[in-house]
């Protein structure tokens, strides 16, 4: 059982992070951000090419992978989604933008880097054993960096000046304009943040799982979950969803080994049942 | 053992046959057709299929084409992507019917193969899927030939050898929650409780586009099983199943029975993935001819790496090509092809000796299968090694 | 439009369909615009139930269930209890309608991109229960669904045996076409119509619209059913198309497409998704011959798309009037 649990916490880690860069994201624009998982595989080619095959060290890599992402975010939000949101008569329009987007970076990443799986040295080698518990150093080591990441995240949004006004944003961008802060500015600075937030998570988690060119989809559905359980548009739903999912993970592929072929079909349909009873998530803004 | 004596003078006389006819001006083209996936996360499947069909037909090209009959004939390779949509797979397949194409590889996963057979069987289209149903070989089907090994062929090899030779008792499986490896686990599964081996654990599932298998694992690495097979495992998957499996303390064999790659697996595990055993084509240096040396070299020059999946996939352009020679009257007419496919025999350029031949009688009552050497090899240190080499017939 | 200048479209656009493509089909020899054609067709069906989610106030990822569903009904239907394709396929738009009202009376309350997630994950139950129900026939999906067999009313026989054409894809094609222009002809009059009016009511302002008198939750399950319907009736055609049906027939890149299939043809108008399907779907056809470039460009030219026309295609047209 402490396997289980642990599976779970280390799963959890690692979602949260990956669900913090979409909800910031959704918060501050009310963008759906169907691209978050392409720019979290962009994120993991990146780490590929400079820390597996250039052999430069993972921090540069990981760095690299991040600031990458911030501008292509960035960009992304000054040229495309800035204009159609403005142009647009109905905000999900946003939604084929972003699905336009995700298709696009698949097709870049797929022409770019191949469609093979790859993978990169392990950062830290050994494994800990003890009695009841097995984990290998490596993800001690990514789910603590995840966790670090989290929380640093979380106390920019607290006490800084940008953390503070992408806050207020979220709540009412309106009622943020008219105290004076720059909305437009704000907007660029949290689609770039999402978007490094991707880059980071996947280039901490290449040294895991690898990456290939397909997985982008998958990863923003996934991501969808998380943040459809914790509540969307919230950062601290973000990251108890990524917790929750990651232990329901865990907890159910094991208590439910013996009903074999349905187990995540339970998963998915106890999801259901627990959205229709609380349709907002644990923790989500009621107009969702 | 005549073949293997056979087999080269035999070969070499084909290529000369093939360079001298080089001087002819080869004005016709024969189109070959791929309906299959090349994007998305199963895209290395269909991309080691058109990359081998690219090679090959630059390889013949470059010497003025292949020569059918009286004509020398310019390969040309037509490619549709159908996403793994089955419903695209259909409008592939009716693209390649509108261009007059009779020979179509493709397409890689069951529901697709299933949905362009009427389609096929309309417009005269010869396909070869790298799909297990039998309903799609045995009779009324007439138009399909399997493009590979099934696993319900190999599984049996591989299971009995490791009974044998490694002691192997008991047995766990787990695939992904899609049709194609569910129906392998299942077909493994019945061939495991025919040989007497104990079945710990045969219901257990993973989303395909899971990135971390621990949680998956857990509760069957305590089982302990002598031996894991990952059914139907994609290729991107393998080394995450093997590495997850093998830092839960794992300790047992694993196998499955498709084609993986050496380069995927040795930057996905590492030395984590010694000892996996899976199944490939003509593969190993071992057995492996000089043209297939010179496929993989022409592979890596146009494509940047070679895929070892493609050991497999080059076959079946080769057959279709070889069929053609040996009646070329079945380039309009697929009824001859049909016939030919119970008479077929051309030497395998790609071993150092064995023929290119139809198979299946045993699985499906008809010659619906190219037969490829069986080689169930094992991974070590980066490479594989060549475990056992079977038939299937 | 006035009722003569609805009349004359609807038989303008008939005529097109009916009789001009399959002319232009012959001509030029491009026999497989046929299936492609049906399947804008289906996938235009499956859409316009989109669309009406989207016209009460729902963003809907979730057709691909009931494509499924509807496909698995009338695969059943047709091999195991032996009916008629032309009674298994309206019998299975039911099938999905009492689904969906089964599902939609919980979900329903959910709203924005809370209900959008809710449905993407029903895509992907539908796919599992498909897998694991021995009804479904699990993984080996249902393979050699014969095709649709003659159609009789009162004795009178309307349409052979599909078995029987030559061409069976011109076959489907006039029976996907036609489908298609009932299917929109009666979403053209459901949204013009009261209770049209009342679903219009409810993406304004739901609490207004209860607070006014509606049955909220009713007309909201009522939409959603007529959605699921549609969404039945395509994956049941598309069943005996392929004469097959697995758990893969619908996925959610499916049910992702038909949404954006609405968001390009422009979700203010009734007849939006049909274009936008149109477009998306040969769009990607038409880039056969680009080759690995296919998805790059087929993207890029959606985000330009959307850049220029984020109100979709049919915006061009209307701008005028609606000129704000």
């Amino acid at each position: 059982m402490e396997q289980v649990i642990v599976n779970g916490l280390y799963l959890g880690a690692q979602y949260a992070l990956i669900a913090l860069g979409l909800t910031l994201i959704f918060a501050l624009m009310n963008v759906l951000n169907f691209a978050h998982g392409q720019m979290y595989v962009i994120g993991g080619f990146l780490v590929y090419e400079i820390y597996g095959r250039m052999h430069w060290p993972f921090v540069v890599a990981l760095f690299a992978a991040a600031a990458t992402l911030a501008v292509i975010g960035g960009l992304l939000e000054r040229f495309l989604f800035r204009t159609v949101i403005r142009r647009s008569l109905r905000e999900e329009s946003t939604m084929l933008l972003a699905a336009g987007v995700a298709y696009f970076l698949d097709a870049a990443i797929l022409l770019l880097f191949g469609e093979k799986q790859h993978g990169v040295p392990k950062i830290v080698r050994g494994v800990f054993v003890s009695d009841n518990l097995i984990i290998p150093y490596d993800r001690v080591l990514v789910a603590c960096l995840a966790i670090l990441f989290i929380v640093a995240f979380v106390l920019m949004m607290q006490f800084t000046k940008p953390g503070r006004a992408m806050r207020a944003m979220a709540q009412d961008r309106v009622a943020a304009q008219l105290m004076g802060v720059p909305v437009e500015f704000y907007s660029l600075v949290g689609f770039a943040l999402g978007a490094m937030l991707a880059g980071l998570v996947g280039g901490l988690l290449v040294t895991i799982t690898g990456v290939n060119s397909g997985i982008g989809g998958p990863i923003s559905i996934k991501a969808f979950t998380m943040v459809m359980i914790g509540g969307a548009g919230v950062v601290g739903g973000a990251i108890l969803g990524g917790f929750i999912l990651g232990m329901l993970e865990s907890v159910g592929l094991s208590v439910l080994h013996s009903y074999g072929d349905i187990t995540y079909l339970a998963i998915f349909v106890s999801l259901l049942i627990f959205l229709s009873i609380r349709p907002n998530g644990l923790m989500g803004k009621p107009w969702g | 053992m005549s073949f293997r004596a056979l087999a080269a003078p035999v070969a070499a006389v084909i290529m000369s046959i093939a360079v001298t006819t080089a001087a002819d001006a080869a004005d016709k083209t024969l189109k070959v057709g791929f309906v299959g996936v090349t994007s998305g996360p199963a895209a290395a499947w269909g991309t080691s299929n058109v990359r081998s069909m690219q090679t090959l037909a630059a390889i013949w090209n470059e010497k003025g084409g292949v020569k059918i009959g009286d004509d020398t004939y310019k390969i040309d390779i037509v490619t549709f992507d159908d996403q793994k949509d089955p419903k695209r797979s259909i409008a592939g397949m009716e693209k390649m019917a509108q261009e007059g194409i009779h020979y179509v590889v493709g397409p890689n996963v069951d529901d697709g193969a299933a949905a362009v057979r009427p389609v096929a069987e309309k417009a005269g289209i010869i396909y070869f899927p790298y799909a297990f149903p039998k309903t799609l070989y045995v009779k009324p089907a007439s138009n399909a030939v399997l493009g590979m090994v099934a696993n319900y062929q190999s599984a049996p090899a591989i299971y009995k050898y490791l009974k044998d030779k490694r002691g192997v008792n008991s047995i766990a499986f787990v695939a992904a929650n899609e049709s194609d490896p569910l129906s392998q686990r299942d077909g493994g599964v019945a061939t495991a409780k025919a040989l007497g081996l104990k079945i710990l654990a045969a219901t257990d599932t993973y989303q395909n586009d899971t990135q971390d298998f621990t949680p998956v694992l857990t509760p069957i690495v305590k089982l302990k099983p002598d031996l894991l097979v990952l059914s139907g495992v994609a290729p991107a998957n393998a080394p995450l199943l093997i590495r997850s499996a093998r830092e839960l303390g794992f300790k047992g064999l694993i196998s499955t029975e498709t084609a993986q790659d050496a380069k995927v697996l040795q930057e996905g595990a590492g030395d984590l993935a010694n000892g996996f055993i899976s199944v490939g084509g003509a593969s190993t240096p071992a057995i492996r001819s000089n043209a297939m040396d010179e496929f993989i070299a022409r592979y890596t020059k146009m494509f940047g790496e070679y895929n070892d999946e493609s050991n497999t996939k080059v076959y079946a352009l080769e057959y279709i090509v070889d069929t053609l020679k040996a009646d070329p009257k079945a380039i309009n007419d697929i009824a001859e092809f049909k016939k030919e496919m119970d008479v077929f025999s051309a030497p395998n350029p790609f071993v150092k000796s064995g023929t290119l031949h139809y198979v299946g009688m045993t699985s499906f009552g008809q010659k619906r299968q190219i037969a490829v050497p069986l080689v169930v090899q094992e991974f070590e240190n980066g490479n594989f090694k060549t475990l056992f080499v079977a038939d299937v017939d | 439009m006035r009722p003569t200048a609805q009349a004359l479209f609807a038989a303008v656009f008939a005529f097109v369909l009916l009789v001009i493509v399959p002319w232009a089909i012959r001509v030029t020899h491009h026999d497989d615009f046929y299936y492609t054609l049906s399947s804008v067709a289906l996938l235009a069906i499956a859409s316009g139930g989109v669309w009406l989610t989207f016209y009460i106030g729902r963003i809907n990822i979730g057709q691909g269930a009931y494509a499924l569903i509807g496909g698995y009904a009338s695969a059943i239907f047709v091999v195991k209890a032996g009916l008629s394709f032309w009674i298994a396929m309206p019998l299975a738009g039911v099938v999905c309608a009492l689904v969906s009202v089964a599902i939609g009376l919980p979900i329903l309350r959910l709203r924005g991109v809370y209900f959008a997630m809710v449905t993407l994950v029903l895509t992907e139950v539908a796919r599992l229960s498909a897998l694991a129900l021995p009804i479904t026939n699990g993984a080996m999906g249902i393979t050699e669904i014969p095709p649709p067999g003659p159609l009789g009313l009162f004795g009178f026989n309307l349409l052979p045996s599909f078995a029987s054409f030559a061409n069976r894809n011109q076959a489907f094609y006039f029976l996907c076409v036609v489908m298609m222009m009932l299917c929109f002809a009666a979403l053209y009059r459901l949204v013009n119509s009261r209770v049209g009016r009342l679903f219009a009511a409810l993406r304004q302002n739901e609490d207004l619209a209860s607070s006014m008198g509606l049955n909220v939750p009713a007309l909201r399950v009522l939409a959603y059913a007529i959605s699921s319907f549609l969404g039945g009736v395509g994956g049941a055609i598309f069943a005996a198309i392929a004469q097959s049906v697995y758990p893969s027939s619908f996925t959610v890149a499916d049910s992702i497409n038909f949404m954006l299939n609405c968001f390009l043809g422009g979700l203010g108008y009734v007849f939006g998704p049909m274009l936008g399907t149109l477009v998306l779907y040969f769009g990607w056809d038409l880039l056969f011959q680009a080759g690995q470039y296919q998805l790059l460009i087929y993207s890029g030219v959606m985000i330009i798309l959307m850049l220029v026309l984020p109100n979709g295609l049919l915006s061009l047209r209307f701008s005028r009037k609606k000129g704000a």
